[in-house]
């Protein structure tokens, strides 16, 4: 009888998340992955059926570790500026952590591949709205379009992070995203977002 | 629900097109002691997959060389 090892299931998650990153999927077979993760094609697909599904299996488990990780000391009830800063902090801390899992969700966020059903409820999703919920109640912001909200809140955040990871920023020099610019970035963002 | 890893029996096979797969279908969509199953038809190695806790490696393999296509352990 087969036993299940979870470091092997673990191996061959992260494995894939690496070649599909970079090789991207179509590129990718479950053959190239066997090799790469030196196990035996059989051993992929006790977990996965195919490519497709495998595809669909590794978004999931990426999405709720960022979750996780965006959920570490937040509560749906801090002051605006608080919750934004820890927002920032734990997402950062994410894309520093585990930088194959953040490209391999920017790669896929918008795929039609990924059946975005099966992941869209989440304790995440249901916390972050309460936060901007409560903040609407105490006046700390005006009510507006979610994609307004966001690309105001956290399409600043992502732009900065990607001056960081990348060798050289806009202004052709490297650029540190400290925690003493991440706290100034919030304060901005919590201005322009209060009413 | 039974533990799916050590129920899970996988095949190398030249179930290669749709008229294969329909044909497999037929057999083992209907069986009643199939949980789950699925080819990968954009393998190479086309691999079977089975998932019984009712049914023994070899006679899922017997099954699928009855009705005339190849089905060895895939390694």
């Amino acid at each position: 009888m087969r036993v299940r090892d979870e470091n092997k299931e673990i191996t061959i998650r992260e494995k894939a998340i690496e070649l599909i990153v970079k090789e991207g999927f179509n590129g990718f077979s479950m053959q190239k992955l066997a090799k790469g993760a030196h196990v035996s094609p059989a051993t992929i697909y006790i977990y996965y059926k195919n490519k497709e599904e495998m595809l669909n299996k590794l978004f999931m488990h990426v999405r709720i570790v960022f979750w996780e990780t965006a959920m570490v000391d937040f509560h749906p009830e801090m002051q605006l500026e608080e919750g934004l800063l820890q927002q920032w902090k734990n997402r950062f801390h994410f894309i520093l952590a585990y930088p194959m899992h953040f490209q391999f969700m920017e790669q896929f966020r918008n795929s039609p591949l990924i059946k975005h059903k099966d992941v869209d409820i989440s304790q995440f999703k249901v916390s972050m709205k309460a936060f901007i919920k409560n903040a609407i109640s105490r006046n700390e912001m005006k009510k507006m379009e979610p994609e307004i909200f966001w690309a105001i809140a956290y399409g600043s955040f992502y732009s900065l992070v990607k001056f960081h990871l990348d060798d050289k920023s806009m202004m052709g020099r490297p650029f540190e995203f400290t925690e003493t610019k991440i706290k100034q970035a919030v304060k901005l963002v919590t201005k322009a977002l209060n009413p | 629900m039974i533990n799916k890893e050590q129920f899970t029996f996988v095949y190398k096979t030249n179930i290669q097109n749709e008229n294969d797969h329909f044909k497999i279908k037929n057999i083992l969509g209907a069986h009643q002691l199939v949980e789950e199953w699925s080819v990968d038809t954009e393998d190479k190695d086309c691999v079977l997959r089975v998932v019984s806790d009712k049914i023994s490696e070899q006679e899922i393999k017997e099954t699928i060389h009855r009705i005339g296509f190849q089905c060895t352990e895939l390694i």
